[in-house]
């Protein structure tokens, strides 16, 4: 009995004096990690995001130390920015006379650009609102045809629908460019047939396409699962009471893939209301929305201004994902699948071209073929083809040789791919840890852990320009923050601006895995003798590895490609990074005769985002939330 | 042995409250060195919460839990020195077998001076393991996973071990074998066992003594057939075990009078005030075809073949009584039982 129980046991129970004290330090270190871990997240958090955020908010109502709405009123009277709207606060009383004024104005195509009528607010919701009727378009077929039909490369083609959360938006602005430009692929192929040319880029009509290639796919995959997890049990009952096979759709189907729509929905607004480098590279400041008109003031250094932009444009991002959290909160839980509804054979035999249904699909493949893979095959096409379509190394020679590049006022190619490499890996130190973290917090915190999850993925919701703006403010040039005064250089705001926009991505992947284990793992292991960490560094972390593998795939992902913030803050061409470098060659001719040396970067920046795509695809990261 | 503590556990008056809910209300238990000691209950009933409060695992709102004397409340379950086993088996399956038995011997050293390695040689021999080190939990049935659990909790030399339901992800039939096998590893290493089960019959084949658990308070604590032969409550009498329970009023000394069937005397085996009202059990197999002490005239609804005897399901005056009788039986006959049969509540 008493040697069962052995000395190793007694000394556990009764403390004793025996133990050493670098023993007793890494126990004391140990018990206290998880709150360790927890304070630097914050403090990260509270330097590199809501402070600065804070500090932009904060300089929109306060003006000499008094609070004021000075300069939020003095945009929204402003009819640039509020339209007819402006009214509302310039002229309260004039209001019921300017919205019959503003009716009259709406009712005409929806492609003629009202920008006169609904300001620059307006009309960012308003090419937001199209980008999202477009982007459930072209996507929900797509959810169709994954969902209910089988054909050789379904699989891949469904994975590939997570491509658009890893592809940076300027190098999709590029291969538009490419695809839709006066001398693009697009073009060409038209002249074959004696059309054209057309003239798309700088309409409105291309930025939505371009916010469609992003959006769609999220909406495909996000329908696509609701409609996987729809019981087929669930439609035969129906069908048995005597429903038609229509009828049984509407009353039992659709009600299911509805809240997954209206999520993807909500999204793709969201984003395109925030959207950013498409606008710039392929609208210009003619179709500026806020966030685009926000760095056009801040390059201009109208602070103030940009601060109360960046107000208005922050609240509307953050009540819209306010309203997806509390949406997806209501909706979640459904994670008990049935059998799932069978898939039909996509090519069924000469039959097939005689069915509409199928024969509306081929179509849409082939709308599918021209806005998707078009843009990138395009990129990859002009990056070795001269104007006139001959082969050339140019544009890549360009790219490795640093001797044509040292041209002053131009970004380096080579150190722009190196420097994004660089800050990538910066990022995964900072993001994978504070995205643990978190994901603990909000898995096994307890009472309160929605608020924490709530709180640490804020940053999501806010545009990388307002981020961006904010890292310049305090960081860039100086803040005292806990009486010491902290001056981060530009590659350090950089790293840490991407760690915030990253880390919700790892969270996103590590916090479902984690909450999917046993918690009987975790218990047993701590009557074992492990301690809280211990658990976590021996049990949790590697029985979810793949998770976070895939997170930080995705953090590194959106670290390469991420744009808004570092444009900001990469103002010297010593910092810019490959997503910087494409936007100056975009904007910059003079350094070749074409859209080459942009398209060349864009095909490495493909490259690079591509072996992301295929690690997060084999880790099988999640994406559907 | 006399410096032996007789009291190896011991709760006094834990509560555990979510809230306004109560999951443990005042419970005081007390469990000697060695002993094998069974929570019984229906889910919810706040077994598993007691066996997590014993473990660190939750931490109780008011009351003290002390292991060999010591008070261990507010320790974390990695100072406690305690086996825990989950009906879910809990193992990790990044480990193979033997990292797994092995995972408390990097914070403990083995009881018995061997080196770690030895130690889970020693306990893979002990649960018929011993050429499965090297596989990987997931390779291996259910029972063998539980045994990889077993053997895993006892390494490091618990002061305590806890079973949760260890048995309930099982099919009956390895579930009565594991069970075995699980009482006689016990008994060799004499390691004192908390056990939890929702199952009474698993409960008395097992066990030392048996706590009753019921909505967070402890109904009956005494050896398994204490517990089915004189249960201290309705409850215990009515969730251990077939039982028929009769309201009766006392007529006199040692007689009473059935309340449903007021022309029925049932003699009693102890002396009660008159007029006191008593709930009597009488189990089903205290009850026989034909008459005895007592006869009752049933009518016999269904016969269900249990292989060694039938259980009859009786309708008497417009209520249930369950006969077990070595035979099939059908239509209105006569039951009865003696005074020896009857316990008072």
């Amino acid at each position: 009995m008493d040697r069962e129980l052995g000395p190793a046991g007694r000394d556990e129970l009764s403390g004793s004096p025996a133990r050493s004290v670098t023993d007793r330090l890494r126990g004391a270190v140990e018990r206290n990690a998880l709150a360790l871990g927890t304070l630097g997240t914050v403090a990260v958090l509270v330097v590199t995001f809501y402070h600065p955020v804070g500090t932009v908010l904060l300089e929109a109502v306060v003006d000499g130390g008094r609070l004021t709405l000075g300069p939020l009123l003095a945009v929204l009277a402003d009819p640039f920015y509020t339209g007819v709207a402006s009214g509302l606060f310039a002229e309260p009383l004039a209001v019921p006379g300017g919205i019959l004024a503003w009716l009259g104005q709406v009712s005409l195509s929806p492609f003629a650009v009202p920008s006169a009528s609904l300001g620059l607010i307006g009309f960012t919701a308003y090419q937001a609102a199209l980008s999202t009727v477009a982007s459930v378009a072209l996507g929900l077929p797509g959810a169709y045809l994954l969902s209910r039909f089988e054909f050789r490369g379904r699989r891949t083609i469904r994975s590939l629908t997570i491509l658009p959360f890893v592809l940076p938006s300027i190098m999709v602005a590029v291969g538009f460019l490419a695809m839709f430009g006066a001398n693009g692929v697009f073009n060409d192929v038209l002249r074959v047939f004696g059309l054209g040319p057309f003239r798309l880029l700088f309409t409105l009509e291309i930025v939505i396409l371009a916010h469609a290639f992003y959006n769609a796919p999220l909406v495909t995959r996000l329908v696509t699962a609701a409609w996987e997890s729809v019981d087929a049990s669930g439609v035969e009952t129906a069908r048995a009471m005597g429903a038609s096979p229509r009828r049984a759709f509407r009353d039992v189907v659709v009600p299911q893939l509805l809240p997954a729509l209206l999520t993807a929905a909500l999204l793709a607004f969201v984003f395109t209301f925030m959207t950013f480098p498409i606008v710039l590279a392929l609208g210009g400041l003619r179709l500026a929305t806020l966030e685009v008109w926000l760095y056009a003031r801040v390059r201009d250094l109208a602070l103030a201004e940009a601060a109360a932009i960046g107000t208005i444009e922050t609240v509307v991002t953050l009540s819209l994902t306010y309203l997806y959290l509390r949406y997806e909160a209501r909706t979640a839980g459904t994670t008990d699948r049935g059998r799932p509804l069978t898939r039909r054979p996509l090519f069924d035999g000469v039959r097939s071209l005689a069915d509409p249904v199928r024969l509306a699909l081929l179509g849409y493949g082939a709308v599918v073929v021209v806005v998707f893979v078009g843009p990138l095959l395009s990129m990859v096409v002009e990056s070795v083809t001269t104007p006139s379509g001959a082969f050339t190394t140019a544009y890549w020679q360009f790219l490795v040789d640093q001797q044509t590049a040292a041209t002053a006022g131009t970004v380096q190619p080579l150190q722009a791919v190196v420097r994004s490499l660089l800050f990538g890996a910066g990022t995964l130190l900072l993001a994978v840890p504070m995205g643990v973290v978190v994901s603990v917090l909000s898995v096994r915190g307890g009472r309160g852990s929605r608020a924490v999850e709530a709180v640490l993925t804020a940053p999501l919701a806010v545009s990388g320009v307002v981020v961006g703006l904010g890292l310049l403010q305090t960081l860039v040039f100086g803040t005292v923050l806990f009486g010491q005064r902290i001056v981060l250089t530009g590659a350090v705001a950089v790293v840490a601006a991407h760690a915030v926009s990253a880390y919700p991505f790892v969270t996103r992947n590590v916090a479902p895995a984690l909450g999917g284990l046993d918690p009987r793992v975790v218990d047993a292991a701590r009557s074992l003798g492990a301690s809280r960490v211990r658990t976590l560094l021996d049990v949790e972390l590697p029985l979810v590895a793949t998770s976070v593998l895939a997170g930080a795939a995705f953090a590194f992902a959106i670290s390469v490609g991420e744009f808004d913030a570092t444009v900001i803050l990469a103002e010297g061409v010593d910092s810019a990074t490959m997503p910087v470098a494409l936007e100056r060659y975009i904007g910059n001719r003079s350094i070749g005769p074409s859209l080459g040396p942009a398209t060349a970067m864009g095909t490495v920046l493909l490259a690079v985002t591509a072996v992301s795509f295929f690690a997060i695809d084999r880790l099988g990261g999640r994406y559907e939330r | 042995m006399t410096d032996q503590p007789s009291v190896a556990v011991e709760l006094e008056d834990v509560s555990v409250r979510y809230g306004e809910l109560a999951a443990l209300d005042s419970v005081s238990l007390s469990v000697e060195p060695g002993e094998f000691f069974t929570l019984v209950g229906p889910s919810g009933c706040g077994k598993t919460t007691t066996l997590r409060v014993l473990a660190g695992l939750e931490t109780p709102t008011a009351g003290s839990v002390r292991v060999d004397g010591v008070d261990v409340t507010d320790r974390p379950p990695e100072a406690r020195n305690v086996g825990i086993v989950f009906q879910s088996y809990a193992l990790f399956s990044h480990m193979s077998v033997r990292e797994n038995v092995g995972y408390g011997l990097r914070f403990r050293d083995p009881p018995d001076g061997r080196s770690p390695a030895e130690r889970v040689a020693y306990l893979l021999e002990l649960v018929d393991l011993g050429g499965m080190g090297d596989r990987d939990p997931t390779e291996l049935s259910g029972g063998q996973r539980q045994r990889v659990a077993l053997a895993r909790a006892l390494a490091p030399g618990p002061d305590l071990l806890l079973l949760d339901e260890p048995l309930s992800a099982l099919d009956a039939r390895l579930r009565e074998r594991l069970r075995v096998t699980v009482r006689r590893i016990q008994q060799d290493l004499g390691t004192t066992t908390v056990y939890v089960t929702h199952d009474q019959a698993e409960a008395l084949a097992v066990s030392d003594r048996v706590a009753v658990v019921n909505d967070g308070r402890v109904e009956q604590v005494a050896r398994p057939e204490t517990v089915y032969r004189e249960p201290a409550s309705r409850f215990v009498a009515e969730f251990v075990g077939d039982n028929n329970l009769f309201e009766a009023d006392v007529v006199g000394g040692d007689v009473a009078r059935l309340v449903d069937a007021p022309d029925v005397t049932v003699p009693l085996p102890t002396e009660h005030p008159a007029g006191e009202r008593v709930t009597l059990s009488v189990r089903p197999e205290s009850l026989r075809l034909g008459g005895g002490d007592v006869t009752l005239d049933v009518r016999v609804e269904n016969s269900e073949f249990l292989g060694e005897a039938y259980r009859l399901h009786c309708e008497w005056v417009g209520r249930e009584l369950l006969v077990r009788a070595p035979e099939r039986a059908s239509g209105d006959i006569e039951v009865g039982f003696d005074r020896e049969a009857v316990h008072v509540l």
